[in-house]
């Protein structure tokens, strides 16, 4: 009885101490005159890792959804209402962070830098879309991806973009890529985050400059199908070659196709790819010869995209804040511009040598160098590579979903009439 | 049948009204939203034109107020503009938020009626007739590589675009570079490492003083207390002097007047090993925290610690940067000193065991901390210290370790040879005299190794091996044509630099911790119990005098222009000519 009176006794001093303590400000708040009222304080949520770990769970949740929907139950209804959970959940619930696509940038800069740490969410978000895609196709963009679902939701007049038009803009989303992981690896900025340009929707807020572009993308998705994952997106770039080695992916039809053409412009996207006979006889020579050139011609186009990716480090390396200040901090030292800005103001007010600042700028650039390198080669690279595979000829028999190119949205799927057929034989089963 | 047409119109008529007024709904809300966004743009307008004025003329009434401190009014109508200010920042920022929600509200709709439109109105696939499939493949082929070809052509023109933008190259790369780093003149004519400019324990001053004595202060310029004990040797720049102390709590670097001998100032290298209560970070007494000699370029003075924390300080005593590289795995404590290169510090970083391969040699920019380059060494935690001497035209980075002797390209950390000699816990350092590389095999082992070599030279450039005995702390000295040896126990020994070939052999009967050094024709051996012994550096051994300081010594000392300055176990000492002075 006495030990459990000492219990008693303990918990309510403690209670009475952590009252009192919690009563206390820690620094007594200044006096105000003409009645002004303090803001109450406010605390970080406890949770708000916990929604990290849901936030994950969500994720394989709506790409497992996703992957039976796409092949399994074939439904571009159950896919849409998907598509506008995941809309509402990862875009403007969790405010379109983490994402994927910019996720990669995690990932390239704990590579380069060893003393950043990767958030195990960061990292399953990263890798998650990515094995979903090596199986089952796209069904990231098809229903989870917010970007996607914002640019699918508008899409009201599509219009078919040729694909000889499609092949040029898309170089672009390589171009994307590269930079961005040139500006993650040198630790420089991560320009996915920066430039998304959905976010500031999904955020009610944002700079105007990305508000202006998100506004611009969406005017053009209402009229061309999803141009960011077309045309810009650089994860996209990474999901397009994991589809076409997916093991399942999407059919147009559940059955042999019977050419009935139903289907031919059902694709928003242009992803569907029509029936081919071999190589005509007078075309065969040329084009043979046509690739053995462009074969010739890859490393050589690496190598001239490397150096001029190089040889733009003065350029790129800017995009660095230290070589943005070092080259802030030599033009008013030389008198080329006579006023300061905060930042040269902050530097010189550390009394550090300007000499240093220099040197880590030179560093930075030369850095920035060997990335060129890298950067222009790979473009260089995919430019070759897409010269390449728009020359040779493809033998198809049947209309089918172009492997890299179809987002899974399942729009094809009612065009085709096995399919009704399918449903039909479905619902007499049912009966 | 009738009932069925009425039934199929009435269904038409039913879709034709929810299609209308789906339609309908759907322009309201465009029209809506086309409302809200023109209140958006004003408010944005006004927020940026208007408020910026407003911001303006706050910024001038402030600075008119901080001419006129007393002015009652015109303070309070800086805070009343001010609080308006505010004011109407928020009105507008609560103006977007809440407009922003009723755009995406009316825009949703909008969506929705367009689509439920759409539903309503659905159009049959028509597909178009069928061309040539061939030809249109190949066309389309075609095209698609003229579209990769303007591609590359637009990326290509903005590429050139870009680079011929401004171009800051901060007054030159080489004049970055070249003034952050002292001279080869300059550096000889200071001690600013271990054992002297070049690592090699050679002083080229003659005027250094012979004669001293600690007790009664004969020659002894000045005697300052120093704060933290510490293994290190002084070095020297012009008229400052520098030394390392640490303990448990605290690592250090202190700064001396060569004049006056005062303390200048103090820095300290914050250790994130260091009072960690958990895991208390234990070293070896013998070695202590401060074991490694500093270095300095002349701008800059660089210290290394026990732990491996690595701190630089401007000669005002400034903190530049400082670096931790981890404890070192290192069986007595970490102990090597530094190195200097230009404008890189050089890091021997030797740990672990033959078979952990962490060891490693690392450059670090003196003036950011940045790693230049690092290579890997295959060799175990080691306590010798690296050396950068000039061999012909070239310098070299002369290395020791278990079993491997390596020389490196300092500016590159590229390997240029390497010999396989060396055994046991290895603390002498290398010395190159004369075209001869002298490295010792603890207890064991001299060998003098040519510098010409390439990759692994073992079987081709060990010109001689005296296996008779080696000193296991101190390092080496020659004066190119004789090469002596003092073991820590006391017995000196002297052999021919070309074939060696063993001159004398002398039991002083004293205990060395510090190296020799060699002035002139002397050579200067300072014992634990603090005494000078100066010998003459000939074949013969013939002892010249003895100079007592009257106090433990443990570190090598460092000699500059008429004065020899002593690290004593509790004071720094500086013994110079008084004649000089």
């Amino acid at each position: 009885m006495i030990r459990i009176g000492y219990i008693i006794i303990g918990i309510a001093v403690l209670c009475f101490s952590s009252g009192a303590a919690s009563a206390l400000e820690r620094f007594p708040p200044p006096e105000f005159e003409g009645g002004y009222e303090f803001p109450s304080t406010t605390t970080p949520h406890p949770q708000q890792d916990i929604y990290e770990y849901m936030d994950t769970v969500v994720l394989l949740a709506a790409l497992s959804l996703a992957s039976y929907l796409v092949l399994r139950k074939r439904s571009r209804r159950a896919i849409f209402i998907l598509m506008v959970f995941s809309l509402l959940y990862f875009g403007f619930w969790r405010k379109g962070c983490v994402c994927p696509i910019g996720a990669t940038q995690n990932i390239v800069l704990s590579i380069f830098d060893h003393s950043y740490a990767v958030p195990v969410a960061v990292a399953f978000f990263f890798l998650l879309p990515l094995v979903f895609a090596l199986f089952f196709g796209r069904v990231f963009c098809a229903a989870v991806c917010p970007l996607g679902a914002i640019q699918d939701l508008v899409l009201l007049r599509p219009v078919s973009v040729p694909s000889w038009l499609e092949s040029g803009l898309r170089l672009f989303a390589y171009v994307y890529l590269a930079a961005a992981v040139l500006f993650a690896a040198t630790g420089s900025a991560f320009l996915i985050c920066r430039y998304d340009p959905f976010v500031a929707f999904f955020r009610l807020n944002g700079n105007l400059n990305v508000l202006i572009i998100g506004t611009c993308l969406l005017v053009i998705s209402v009229f061309i199908g999803r141009p960011y994952c077309r045309f810009i997106c650089p994860y996209g770039i990474l999901l397009r070659q994991l589809s076409r080695l997916s093991k399942w992916r999407v059919t147009i039809t559940p059955d042999e196709c019977v050419q009935c053409r139903l289907c031919e412009d059902s694709c928003p996207y242009g992803a569907i790819r029509r029936p081919s006979v071999s190589w005509p006889e007078t075309e065969y020579g040329r084009g043979k010869k046509r690739l053995a050139i462009l074969l010739v011609l890859l490393p050589i186009l690496i190598i001239l995209c490397g150096w001029s990716g190089s040889g733009l480090r003065k350029v790129t390396s800017r995009m660095h804040p230290t070589v943005r200040l070092a080259e802030r901090i030599y033009l008013e030292d030389t008198g080329k511009v006579e006023d300061t800005t905060d930042a040269s103001l902050a530097f010189r007010a550390t009394g550090k040598e300007t000499e240093a600042l220099y040197r880590e700028a030179l560093n930075i650039r030369a850095n920035f160098g060997l990335g060129g390198w890298f950067f222009g080669g790979f473009v260089g690279l995919m430019i070759g590579l897409k010269l390449i595979t728009v020359s040779i000829w493809r033998q198809r028999t049947d209309y089918e979903a172009g492997r890299a190119s179809c987002l899974a949205c399942g729009r094809c799927f009612k065009y085709c009439p096995m399919e009704h057929a399918r449903l039909n034989k479905t619902k007499e089963a049912l009966v | 049948m009738e009932s069925n047409t009425d039934n199929t119109s009435q269904n038409t008529e039913t879709t034709s009204t929810w299609y209308r007024s789906a339609v309908k709904t759907a322009i309201v809300c465009a029209v809506f939203s086309l409302i809200v966004l023109t209140f958006f743009v004003i408010n944005y307008i006004q927020f940026r034109i208007i408020d910026a004025n407003w911001e303006i003329q706050s910024l001038n009434l402030k600075k008119e107020f901080g001419q006129n401190l007393d002015d009652e009014q015109l303070l309070a109508k800086i805070r009343q503009l001010d609080l308006e200010f505010r004011q109407r920042r928020i009105r507008r920022l609560d103006f977007s938020r809440k407009g922003g929600y009723l755009l995406l509200g009316s825009v949703v709709i909008m969506l929705i009626a367009i689509k439920s439109a759409d539903t309503f109105k659905k159009k049959l696939p028509a597909p178009q007739v069928l061309g040539n499939k061939d030809d249109e493949q190949l066309i389309q082929a075609k095209f698609s590589r003229w579209a990769v070809a303007a591609g590359l052509a637009v990326l290509g023109s903005g590429a050139l675009i870009l680079a011929m933008g401004t171009d800051i190259d901060f007054g030159g790369t080489n004049a970055v570079i070249s003034t952050s780093y002292p001279s080869f003149e300059q550096v000889s004519q200071n001690w600013p490492a271990f054992r002297g400019p070049e690592g090699n324990g050679i002083v080229d001053f003659n005027d250094i003083p012979d004669s001293w004595n600690g007790k009664s202060g004969d020659g002894i310029l000045w005697k300052t207390k120093i704060p933290l004990h510490g293994n290190n040797s002084p070095v020297v720049w012009e008229d400052r002097v520098f030394l390392s102390g640490g303990d448990p709590n605290e690592l250090k670097v202190f700064c001396f007047d060569s004049v006056s001998g005062k303390l200048l100032w103090t820095g300290e290298v914050e250790s994130p090993h260091l009072k960690n209560e958990e895991e208390p970070f234990e070293v070896m007494e013998d070695t202590g925290f401060a074991s490694p000699t500093l270095v300095t370029d002349g701008r800059r003075v660089y210290a290394i610690f026990v732990t491996g924390d690595i701190g630089a300080f401007d000669f005002n005593g400034k903190n530049i940067w400082t670096k931790s590289l981890g404890i070192p795995d290192s069986s007595y404590g970490y102990a090597s000193s530094l190195a200097m290169y230009r404008n890189l510090v050089l890091i021997q970083f030797d740990q672990g065991g033959p078979e952990d391969g962490i060891s490693k040699m690392i450059a670090l920019d003196g003036l950011t901390g940045q790693t230049v380059w690092e290579t890997k060494r295959p060799v175990p935690n080691s306590w010798s210290s690296p050396i950068v001497t000039k061999i012909g035209e070239q310098f070299q980075l002369i290395t020791c370790g278990d079993p491997w002797v390596i020389a490196y390209d300092p500016a590159k950390g590229t390997e240029l040879w390497r010999v396989n000699c060396l055994y046991g816990d290895v603390a002498p350092s290398a010395i190159y005299a004369n075209g001869l590389v002298f490295v010792i095999e603890p207890d064991a082992t001299l060998f003098a190794i040519r510098a010409d070599g390439q990759g692994d030279v073992t079987k081709t450039h060990i010109a001689w091996e005296n296996d008779e005995w080696g000193p296991n702390i101190c390092s080496p000295v020659s004066n190119g044509e004789l090469v002596f040896m003092l073991a820590s126990e006391g017995l000196i020994a002297c052999y021919k630099n070309s074939d060696g070939t063993k001159l004398y052999e002398q039991d002083l009967r004293e205990n060395f911790m510090a190296s020799p050094t060699l002035v002139g024709d002397k050579l200067y051996l300072l014992t634990e119990d603090g005494v000078m012994f100066i010998i003459q550096a000939g074949p013969e051994y013939k002892e010249l005098t003895k100079c007592e300081l009257g106090e433990k010594c443990y570190a090598s000392p460092a000699f500059v222009d008429g004065r020899i300055y002593i690290r004593g176990l509790e004071h720094l000492y500086c013994i110079g000519n008084n004649a000089s002075e």
